[in-house]
Order: structure tokens, then C-alpha cells, then sequence
């Protein structure tokens, strides 16, 4: 019975771990580059420049800017600029309707209060939001990347009850005995980094538990509006009462936040009917101050009085129990040293997903390696193995290309952008289904070694803001980028000529095999 | 960060030193009984303190998630490293036992 049960769970890890498999890769792979979200952004926009910081002076050059430019909007948008984002972002409402959904957004220098020219580009924002939306039309995309969480969920229960060995094994890893050893990495990734790993797929079904979870919220509230309000509470903001009295100075609001909280760090700043009797100004703190992902924390004002009009109130023990699952998700809390860490195991958790790929084929094509023929289904496998994992990485590759070299005044350059990440992964399938596998791997790998090996040099050339310049000036979300590119570049190297060369060590290890099997036929 | 993250590497090292298979490995003798359990009785001890440390230095909240994040991040390279360079690793965790610790009283 015991047996039957572990088997039975040995089938669905192995199962469900192929047929979703290939979407987790994508999903794990962009969503460990949403980690770096506005450092990726960062180089995608190298026309914005990094300077100290000072709230304060941010604010009032925002203020002005506004105040000059969209005086008659109904609402405005700032986001101060932060340790991760150097520029000073503003938006409203236009009258006219302009801009996406009728809403202007500009980014501003933060040391002259200028507008930027800068390139359009999605940059970081692009990896994120394909990490659960899988550039898939509202909610369908949302949904196919909550089953997906569901399964990785699933995959880390099945696999340990089959792994079965974790505490003998723990500190077990043998490298260069093949099969062995693609076990021996996969169990060891996935057990070591298995809090990071739970953590990840479980937060991922709470972040979106409304849509997964629907009944309760449907039963109390009649839908999702109600529940939302009541929740997060809705901005009381009276009409525009029509007469012009001037807003408050917002630094001055500003202030009388840090007074209550000293060294908060400012998220998103709103103004309600600015320039109006019955303005109001709400100042949330940003997410990066907490570890929970809480919406309590932020301040509303009178935008005449500048007197403090309400303030959010503490989460209920079950709401701070979802957020800091949101929040550790997200990890909008983390430094750069715990950063990089959410990084790493973001890639630990990419390299389960396809050490299993990789080891469910390994395990089926070792029944066929005398015939030359492969079965079909197998071969299905293999070309989607590469291009769901090299052909991935060479889209990844074509985006950051696309951003340097695709001229910055073209007409809608951030969809060309992503149409260059979607055709290149297209080519790679096309190409790993016309080439023999080994090669397939060994000529897509090369080619990504090269694509993101040369990534600093092609920035250096295209921007003049190559590691030399950027190292200088002590431009680390720059100097970050390119090293990690330089980086993956050389492990991308190292791989494919793992798989260009021949493969000794298999075929040595087969000639014994079958040297044994020789002897106990005798 | 770095010494509770130190602290904690080295408990693993010494979790792992009290496994048989791998003592016998490492440092190519076989461990004795009472060895075993001091190596796991100090390995579980040292998890302990690195604990207890990053709680106080970093608070409940960021001091659970970076000492979990930076004990992953030890063991995982402890793991992976210890085919290719077991005395670099031997040396680091020794290195450790005396580093960590060290910064901790630094920082205070």
C-alpha cells in the first residue's frame, strides 16, 4: 500500500512536471529577471540619469512641472525617485483623453526637473508582467500561470514524498556519472532552496487567491468590487468644488510624514483635483519599507490646509498573514545583497524545473540509444525541451539586442521590441525541430554565449555607457547588468561546448554496461 | 548579514561532518561515536545562535527571511562545491566558526 502510494505520486510529479514544464521554465526564468524589474529597466532607458537623492527637492520640481503642464487635469500621479529608479516619474488624468487609457505618463530628470527623450521601452517591466500575464489577453493569461503555480506546488509535495531520501542524502551531490548526477542536482537544488521554492508557488496562489478562490468573496459581496473596497478602503474624494485656490506646497506634506514616521520612503504620491478648493493629496509609503506587502501605511491630506485628513489603519492579523506572503514574494523589501539571493534561488528553482525536463528524456532515449531511429514522441520532447530553455534564453538575448540597436525614435519601438523576444523564441523551436538534438543544444547555446557575451560591448558602442563609463561613475544597476550578462554569456559557453563535443564520458559508461552485461550473459 | 550567514554555514559544515559517509570522505578517517554526536550537537547549536542573531541584529520579520535566504545560499554552495573543492570548504567552515562569530561582536 505504502509503496503503491509513493509510486502514484512518483507518476503525477512525473507527468504534470513534463506537460507544464516547459511554461514553469518560462515562468521561473522571467520571473527571476523581475527581480532586477527596474535595474533591467534602468539599461533599457540609458537616457536616464542617476543622481543623489533628495525627496524634498524631487517633489517640488514635480509639483512645478505639473502645475505647468497639466493644471486642468482631475489627478495626478507621482513616484519619487529611489535607490532602484533614478528618474522622477509623473502622471494625470488628461482632459483630452491623450495617453494610454486617457492617462499621461512622463519621466523627469531628477536633478533638473527636465522631461527625458527616452527610448520607449518596456525594459523590466516587460519579464514581469509576462511572468504571470504570459502576454496573454486579462484574465486567461492569469489563470494559465495560477494553474502553473498550482502544479509547481504539487511538484515540490510529489517530489519529496518521492524523493524519500531527503535527510540521508542532504549534503549528496556526485557530478560526471550521468544520469546519477542529474538526480543527484535536482533533488539537492530542490531540497537546499526548498523554502525559497514553497515559498514562491504557494505566494503566487494567494497573490491571486480573488481569482483563484472566487465563492467566498462572491458569496458575501456579489463581486469582486465590494470586497476590494472594502479591503483597501476607497479614496473618499469629494468634486471639484470649481474655485481655484493654489495647492499646498507638497514638500511641506512631506515633511509632516517623516515627522510621524521617521525615514519613510515615499511609493506612490496622488493629488486629487489639484488647484481646486477641494484638493486632497494621499502619500502611501513605498513597498520597499516593509517586508509585508501592506497597504496601511499612507497619509491623506486637504490639498489647501495641508491638515491631515485620515490615516490607513493597521491590517487584521489574516490580511498581514497574506501580505507578507505577497510581500515575500515580491520582495520589494530586499537590498541589494538579499536581492541577488532572491536572484540565485530564482535560478535554483529554473534549474529544477529543467534538470526534470531534461532528466525525464535522458531516462526514456537511454531505452533507445542502440536504434537510430527515435520514437516520435520522444523526439516531441527534445526539440521542446530546447526551445523552451535555450530558445527561451536567445529570446531573452533578442530583446536587449532589440533595445540597442533598433533606432530610439521608431514608431511604437517597445512592441518591437517584444516582437523580437517572441520571433527569436519562434526561430529557436523552428531550428531545434530541423537539427539533430546534441547539435540543436550545443549550436543554440553558442549562440546565446555570444548573444549575451557581447551584450556590454554592444551597450559600450550604442550608449557610450559601457562598464568602462559605468564603473567609473559607480553606475551599479548599469555595471550590474553587463556583468551578469558577461557572466551568463560565459556559462552559456561552457555548456555548449559541453555539447559540441562529443560525448566521451556517455559512451564509455555504455561500453562498460554492456561489458557487464556480456559477463553475467555468460 | 555576513555573520550570522557565517555562523550558519559552518552549522551545516558540522551537520554534515557528523554524517559517517561523508566524515569518512572529508577527512578520510571514521569518526567516532562521541565525535558524531559533538559534530551534530555543535551543528545544531551554531544554527541556533546564527538564528538568534539575525532576529536580533535585523528583527523578526527581515531577520527570518535573510537568515533562511543566506543558510540556502551557504548549504546550496557547501553541496554543490564539496566534489571539486572539499578543503577550500573545510578550510572556509573553520574559517567561519572564527569569522563569524568575530564580526557579530563587531558589529554590537
Amino acid at each position: 500500500m505504502k509503496e503503491g502510494f509513493r509510486q502514484a505520486m512518483a507518476w503525477l510529479h512525473t507527468w504534470t512536471g513534463l506537460i507544464f514544464g516547459w511554461l514553469l521554465f518560462a515562468i521561473f526564468l522571467t520571473g527571476t529577471l523581475a527581480y532586477f524589474k527596474e535595474e533591467i529597466s534602468h539599461w533599457a532607458k540609458p537616457e536616464v540619469n542617476s543622481h543623489p537623492l533628495d525627496a524634498e527637492r524631487s517633489l517640488a520640481m514635480a509639483q512645478r512641472y505639473l502645475e505647468a503642464n497639466a493644471g486642468t487635469s482631475s489627478n495626478w500621479l507621482i513616484r519619487l525617485p529611489s535607490e532602484r529608479e533614478p528618474a522622477l516619474s509623473v502622471g494625470w488624468r488628461d482632459p483630452q483623453g491623450q495617453g494610454r487609457r486617457g492617462f499621461v505618463r512622463k519621466e523627469l530628470d531628477a536633478a533638473s526637473g527636465a522631461e527625458v527623450q527616452a527610448r520607449e521601452s518596456r525594459g523590466g517591466d516587460f519579464f514581469y508582467r509576462f511572468h504571470f500575464e504570459l502576454q496573454m489577453p486579462y484574465p486567461w493569461g492569469r489563470w494559465l500561470a495560477s494553474c502553473c503555480a498550482f502544479v509547481m506546488l504539487l511538484g515540490l509535495v510529489t517530489g519529496i514524498i518521492t524523493h524519500k531520501k531527503i535527510f540521508k542524502e542532504f549534503f549528496t551531490f556526485r557530478p560526471g556519472k550521468g544520469q546519477r548526477s542529474w538526480l543527484d542536482g535536482h533533488n539537492a537544488i530542490g531540497v537546499l532552496a526548498l523554502p525559497f521554492h514553497l515559498m514562491i508557488s504557494y505566494s503566487s496562489l494567494v497573490i491571486f487567491m480573488y481569482m483563484v478562490m472566487p465563492a467566498g468573496i462572491l458569496a458575501s459581496y456579489g463581486n469582486s468590487g465590494g470586497y476590494f473596497d472594502e479591503l483597501f478602503g476607497r479614496d473618499e474624494v469629494p468634486e471639484a468644488a470649481g474655485e481655484r485656490v493654489p495647492l499646498v506646497p507638497l514638500p511641506q506634506l512631506y515633511a509632516k510624514v517623516q515627522q510621524q514616521a521617521p525615514g519613510a520612503r515615499m511609493g506612490f504620491i496622488q493629488v486629487y483635483n489639484p488647484g481646486d478648493r477641494n484638493a486632497r493629496v494621499s502619500l502611501a509609503r513605498a513597498a520597499a519599507d516593509s517586508v509585508a506587502y501592506k497597504r496601511s501605511a499612507n497619509w491623506t491630506f486637504d490639498g489647501t490646509s495641508g491638515a491631515l485628513l485620515t490615516q490607513g489603519a493597521p491590517e487584521s492579523a489574516a490580511m498581514m498573514t497574506a501580505f507578507t506572503f505577497v510581500g515575500l514574494h515580491m520582495g520589494n523589501f530586499a537590498g541589494p545583497g538579499l536581492r541577488w539571493l532572491y536572484f540565485v534561488f530564482g535560478i535554483a528553482g529554473t534549474a529544477v524545473i529543467g534538470t526534470g525536463l531534461v532528466m525525464w528524456l535522458g531516462k526514456r532515449q537511454l531505452k533507445h540509444a542502440k536504434s537510430a531511429h527515435m520514437p516520435g514522441e520522444l523526439r516531441l520532447v527534445e526539440v521542446l525541451n530546447i526551445a523552451s530553455m535555450s530558445g527561451l534564453l536567445l529570446g531573452v538575448a533578442a530583446f536587449f539586442w532589440a533595445n540597442r540597436l533598433l533606432p530610439p525614435a521608431l514608431e511604437g519601438r517597445d512592441g518591437w521590441e517584444i516582437d523580437s523576444f517572441f520571433t527569436l523564441w519562434a526561430l529557436a523551436l523552428l531550428h531545434a525541430a530541423l537539427r539533430p538534438g546534441r547539435r540543436a543544444w550545443g549550436e543554440q547555446l553558442a549562440l546565446g554565449a555570444l548573444a549575451f557575451g557581447l551584450l556590454p560591448l554592444l551597450n559600450a558602442l550604442t550608449t557610450g555607457q559601457g562598464l568602462n563609463h559605468s564603473l567609473a561613475v559607480g553606475d551599479w544597476a548599469m555595471a550590474g547588468f553587463d556583468l551578469t550578462a558577461l557572466g551568463t554569456g560565459l556559462f552559456l559557453a561552457w555548456a555548449a561546448g559541453k555539447m559540441l563535443r562529443a560525448p566521451k564520458v556517455v559512451a564509455k559508461r555504455a561500453a562498460k554496461g554492456d561489458k557487464r552485461t556480456a559477463l553475467e550473459a555468460q | 548579514m555576513l555573520a550570522f550567514a557565517l555562523i550558519g554555514f559552518a552549522g551545516f559544515a558540522s551537520l554534515c561532518l557528523a554524517m559517517e559517509k561523508h566524515f569518512n570522505e572529508l577527512l578520510k578517517r571514521k569518526p567516532t561515536a562521541v565525535q558524531r554526536k559533538a559534530l551534530r550537537v555543535a551543528g545544531w547549536a551554531l544554527l541556533l545562535v546564527s538564528l538568534l542573531l539575525a532576529v536580533q541584529v535585523r528583527g523578526l520579520a527581515l531577520g527570518l527571511v535573510e537568515w533562511v535566504a543566506v543558510l540556502m545560499a551557504g548549504v546550496t554552495l557547501w553541496v554543490f562545491g564539496l566534489p571539486y573543492q572539499p578543503r577550500l570548504l573545510l578550510a572556509a567552515a573553520a574559517a567561519s566558526c572564527v569569522l563569524g562569530p568575530l564580526l557579530a561582536v563587531l558589529a554590537l
